[in-house]
This record gives C-alpha cells, sequence and structure tokens, in this order.
C-alpha cells in the first residue's frame, strides 16, 4: 500500500481557483477522510489524486512516484462512487472482472480474484444479478468489491455511503473499517458527515473554499480546533462561539457583560483585544439564578431520548446552544440561566486563529 | 383540478379528428386501392371504393417488368438507407459522446457551430460539393451519397447528445479507473445505456433516406443504380398513362415504411418528442 503526496496542487474551472495550494501527506495505511462544507473542493481534490481532474498546479505523488501526469488507470487507486457508478447492462460478475480484463489478465485469474474478492465482502450469491436486481446496499458492497479486486494502492471513496438510509449507512460504514483494518489500505474518503469522519478516520482534513483549515486526528480536531471554522463546523450541534474582550484581571468580558475565567488561567492578550471564547454545548448546564452567566429564553427544544438540546436566546447576546440530558423538563418559552463550564474551552483571537496555548494559559 | 369534457364536446372532439384523419389517408387509402385495379376500374363513374376483382396479379406484373427494375431498385433502397442509418447511428453517437461527455477546448464553440449547420439549407452547398463530387468522379455511384454520413449529421448529433447528456457521468470515470480508452468507454459503457436513442435515430435516418429523392436524383446515373424513390418517378414520369402499376408501385415503395412506423411507432413519437418536433 502507498503513500499519497500532493504538494501544492491547485485547480482552476477558468477564471475560479477551487483548490488553493494544498500540500498533504497520506501515509502508507492510514485512512484520512476529507470533510468540509459543499462545494469546498473535497470530491474535486480526490478527483485530482485519481487523475480524473488535471492539476493544474503542482504535483501528485502516489507510492513514491509522480502520476500527476498519469492516467488514472496507471495511478493504482480505486474508487468508490456517491452512486456506485456499477454498469447497468452488467452483472456484478462483469462489473467486477472489467478492470481486471483491461489490465489483460488471463480469464482463470480474473475469475479467481472476482470469487475471491466476493468472498470477502459476501456477495458471491450477487454475482449474477444485474444491478438494477440488488438493493442500495448490496450495489454498495458491489462497488466496494469493484474497487478491492484491482488491489490498488489507494483506496478513493467518494461519499460512499450518502445514498444509503440510516441503518444501512451504519453497517456499511463498520465494513469500511473493517476493510480498512484487514487490508491496512491507504484510504482517501470524502464525506460531509461529521459521524462518519470522526469514527473512521486515522486523521481527518477539514477543507474550506479550497483550503486546508486543519489536519489532525478525529481528537484534535474536535478538543483543539485550529480556527473558527473548524471550530464551528465540528461537532453537532455546533461549538458556542461567544465575543468577548480580555479584561484588565485576565477574565473575559461577554458581549452581554459577564466576566468568565477560564480554567487554563489568566490572558497574557492585551486588555481590550477582542477575542471569540468557544464552548462546546455539552460544557453549558442550567443552573440557579444565583450561579448564571447567560440567561435567555429557550426558542427550541428538541427532546432526542438520551439528550435535549436547547438553543437559547442570550439577553443581550447571541444565541446559544445546550446539550443536556434528555429527561431535562425544559420547554420553548422557558425564561432559563446558564452556567458554563470553562475547562475545555478554546479561545480565538480577532483573525479567527486559536490563540496558543501560552497566550491562553 | 381538471373539468370533465362534455359528451357533446368529446362528440365534436373525436368527429373533427376523425374528419382530419380521413383527409391524410385519402391519398394513401386511393394509392392501395388502385394499385390492386386495372385503368378502367381506376377511372370508373362512379368511383369504386374497394377494388372488384382484387387484382393480385398487379403486383407479380410489376416485380416482372423490364422497364422498372423494381427488385434491384429496392435493394438499392435497402443499401442506402440501412448503410446511412448505420454510419449515422455510430458517426453521430461519436460526435455526441464528445460534445457530451467529453471536456475540450472549444468544445462548446464546435457544438455550436454544428448545429449552425442546421440552418444551411442543403441547396445552398449543394453544387460545390457536386463539383467536388464531379472532380473526384465518383458521381454515378453511392459514394457522394453515403459518404457524407461518416461525418454525422448535424440534427441527429443535436438531439444524442441530450441523451448523452443524461449518462451518468461517474460511469465513465469508473471505465476510465477501470483503464478503459475513450472509445471502449464510448462502445461498451455509453452506448447500451442509450439503445432506445440509438435506435429511434437510426429508424429516423431510414425514413429519411428511404424517401430521400433529390441527392439520388442527380448524382445517380443508371437505372439499375436508383433507389425507389427515383426509380418510381422516372417510371411515372416514362409511363404516366399506367396509373395501375404506378400506384403498385407507390405501394411497394411505401409499405415497408409504413411497416417499420406501426411497429415502432412508440419509439417515433418518443423521439418527436425528445427533439421537440411535437
Amino acid at each position: 500500500m502507498g503513500a499519497v503526496q500532493l504538494k501544492a496542487v491547485r485547480k482552476l474551472f477558468g477564471a475560479i481557483e477551487v483548490i488553493k495550494g494544498i500540500d498533504l501527506t497520506v501515509e502508507a495505511g492510514e485512512l484520512v477522510v476529507f470533510v468540509g462544507p459543499s462545494g469546498c473542493g473535497k470530491s474535486t481534490l480526490l478527483r485530482m489524486i485519481a487523475g480524473l481532474e488535471d492539476v493544474d498546479y503542482g504535483s501528485v505523488e502516489i507510492a513514491g512516484k509522480d502520476v500527476t501526469e498519469a492516467p488514472p488507470a496507471r495511478r493504482g487507486v480505486a474508487m468508490v462512487f456517491q452512486n456506485y457508478a456499477l454498469y447497468p447492462h452488467m452483472s456484478a460478475y462483469d462489473n467486477l472482472a472489467y478492470g481486471l480484463r483491461r489490465a489483460g489478465m488471463a480469464r482463470a485469474d480474473v475469475d479467481a480474484r472476482v470469487r475471491e474478492t466476493a468472498a470477502l465482502l459476501q456477495i458471491t450469491e450477487l454475482l449474477p444479478r444485474k444491478p438494477r436486481a440488488m438493493s442500495g446496499g448490496q450495489r454498495q458492497r458491489v462497488a466496494i468489491g469493484r474497487a478491492i479486486v484491482r488491489k490498488p494502492e489507494v483506496f478513493l471513496f467518494d461519499e460512499p455511503l450518502s445514498n444509503l438510509d440510516a441503518a444501512l449507512r451504519v453497517e456499511m460504514r463498520s465494513q469500511i473499517a473493517r476493510l480498512h483494518h484487514d487490508l491496512r489500505a491507504t484510504m482517501i474518503f470524502v464525506t460531509h458527515d461529521q459521524v462518519e469522519a470522526m469514527t473512521l478516520a486515522d486523521r481527518i482534513v477539514v477543507l474550506n473554499a479550497g483550503r486546508v483549515e486543519q489536519i489532525g486526528t478525529p481528537r484534535q480536531i474536535y478538543h483543539t480546533p485550529a480556527n473558527l471554522f473548524v471550530a464551528g463546523f465540528i461537532g453537532s450541534p455546533a461549538m458556542n462561539l461567544l465575543p468577548a474582550t480580555v479584561d484588565a484581571a485576565g477574565g473575559l468580558r461577554l458581549g452581554w457583560g459577564s466576566v468568565v475565567t477560564p480554567d487554563t488561567g489568566a490572558h497574557s492578550g492585551a486588555v481590550g483585544q477582542a477575542v471569540t471564547l468557544g464552548l462546546r454545548p455539552d460544557r453549558l448546564s442550567l443552573v440557579a439564578p444565583h450561579a448564571s452567566q447567560a440567561r435567555g429564553l429557550v426558542t427550541l427544544a428538541e427532546h432526542l431520548g438520551d439528550e435535549s438540546v436547547l438553543h437559547v436566546q442570550v439577553e443581550g447576546g447571541p444565541q446559544i446552544t445546550l446539550k443536556l440530558r434528555g429527561d431535562v423538563a425544559v420547554r420553548l418559552g422557558d425564561r432559563v440561566d446558564v452556567g458554563f463550564d470553562l475547562k475545555d474551552a478554546c479561545l480565538f483571537g480577532a483573525d479567527g486563529q486559536r490563540l496558543p496555548a501560552a497566550a491562553s494559559a | 383540478m381538471s373539468r370533465r369534457p362534455t359528451p357533446v364536446r368529446m362528440l365534436a372532439y373525436h368527429g373533427l379528428m376523425l374528419t382530419i384523419s380521413a383527409i391524410f389517408l385519402l391519398p394513401f387509402y386511393w394509392m392501395a386501392n388502385s394499385a390492386f385495379k386495372n385503368n378502367a376500374e381506376i377511372f370508373s363513374n362512379p368511383v369504386t371504393w374497394f377494388p372488384d376483382p382484387f387484382r393480385w396479379e398487379n403486383i407479380a406484373a410489376l416485380l416482372n417488368r423490364d422497364d422498372f427494375p423494381f427488385v434491384q431498385q429496392f435493394l438499392n433502397s435497402v443499401f442506402y438507407a440501412g448503410t446511412v442509418a448505420v454510419l449515422v447511428v455510430l458517426s453521430c453517437s461519436l460526435a455526441a459522446y464528445s460534445f457530451g461527455c467529453l471536456r475540450w477546448r472549444g468544445r462548446n464553440l464546435v457544438f455550436a457551430l454544428t448545429v449552425c449547420a442546421l440552418l444551411m439549407p442543403t441547396i445552398v452547398t449543394f453544387l460545390p460539393i457536386y463539383i467536388a463530387w464531379s472532380r473526384i468522379g465518383l458521381t454515378g455511384t453511392y459514394w457522394p451519397l453515403i459518404t457524407p454520413f461518416l461525418f454525422g449529421d448535424a440534427f441527429f448529433i443535436f438531439m444524442l447528445r441530450q441523451f448523452f447528456l443524461g449518462v451518468p457521468r461517474e460511469l465513465m470515470d469508473a471505465a476510465r479507473l477501470d483503464g478503459a480508452s475513450e472509445f471502449r468507454i464510448w462502445w461498451q459503457i455509453v452506448l447500451p445505456q442509450v439503445r432506445t436513442p440509438l435506435v429511434i435515430v437510426g429508424l429516423f435516418a431510414l425514413v429519411y433516406t428511404w424517401n430521400e429523392f433529390f441527392l439520388p436524383l442527380v448524382y445517380l446515373r443508371d437505372r439499375e443504380d436508383f433507389p425507389l424513390s427515383v426509380g418510381l418517378f422516372t417510371f411515372q414520369s416514362q409511363r404516366a398513362a399506367e396509373w395501375s402499376a404506378s400506384m403498385t408501385g407507390a405501394l411497394l415503395t411505401a409499405l415497408p415504411m409504413v411497416v417499420l412506423f406501426l411497429f415502432t411507432q412508440r419509439l417515433f413519437q418518443r423521439g418527436l418528442t425528445t427533439t421537440g418536433l411535437k
């Protein structure tokens, strides 16, 4: 299995630059997930690695070889598409065998390889069927089989689970994770689903507007977001981002007048410096009025069974989100007092970047 | 909510439709009716609406005439229309694949120019093209009639491109990753997805060429080389008084297309609605 290295890759569609100089190394055997909002360039970047889009500037290396100008079939990559992209007029067997035949493999070897892959994915009984005679999950398994059968250096997944229902998505997610473990394959997975990203990834690459915002393990991305974009994008419900200013005592004066002091200690930042305090919704709780750091009106109460999500409009401040136990008895229109647990709070400077530990300690 | 039409309106509607259909069908009926009569019966007064007796021998007589090589001209028409239909399907689908499925610089401009060719009347380009074929020395053969279709036809390219745009791009991407060349992707992956449109285009081309008159008339010289459209015309010109033979020839010329239409009318309708002609 080979590593993938992108060096300053850029892509333009006409005058619009959609990939703005990305440097990235995916180690051999690693599963890296590209996440980002729609139009951020994650699928384009994947297609550039696959050779389905030209690289306008920069280079792509796979397993140590520069493949920037190589056609897709010579890159040692296989791709699983969102809509499966199985050839509708061919049986599952022929779908799996097509690439092997194009590579000039002998008929007996093709047959052995197809049946071996089918057994691995438990799709042997599907081999004679055409795609229209399969369910969505079965099609996706065959599509994954078509990728595996070629034994590529790198697997590329372009939102492969987004057409499946919730239950099937969980099943297929665990199957992909198991495959990664069994094959020790290099995999790059594109998704906009954070759960997929957090559960599958060895490392996550967060993309926005054609740029990498942060690369890190799921825990790093979640707990120490590099900037306001990552903080707001990763996590559901999203992190609360509260405007504040550094006061003379090293505390933070929030927009509605409350002053809080993060557990990380006093700030070395200049007095009066505008910052943003980031707090995950599960770090907020309902408290008695005397301990209140924000008072507001519940504008939406989502009771999800094991948890409740409250959206509260703070008096004189922004809307905040709380993630509480499922049995909390709060309803739309209630007035509540909210307390902050500042243990894992994040602090961002005026430029949107996370303040380094020294500054926030 | 749509209002249910009243019986009077329905009656008026169907009456009008039947009348219009009768007006269109009458010449065809007269041709079929006359094909099985002799000249005296055709022009008898009052008009007889059914042949009595039914003169089947008219067909045998036509097929055995020395001055109208019907069978040879029928085979010429089959060759001409069949070859053009196959060439149109292949060349136009190849061009439509390029315009609809591949990305290359200037693609939209070239496609626009191709569509502009639809606006150019045949007669405008006819003379220089005729002179060119004449200089090459290929007038009097089917080369000038068939060769142009190797390069496609603007109308059918335009029509097929619409269908090709509907083929999921991921199918082609998957085939590229599987190592298929663009030609192989066109042939093995894309064409099977657009089989019905290809048949529609083939049928349109077949009917159009079967009925083509002007170009074969200009380019071909020998009676044995004529397709039926021209052969029937020359026969009627030379034997103007033989209405019965002319009508039998016309019936036999039209019959293959009528039968073809009856078996494929659903495809024709789909083709007409797709191209906005209906």
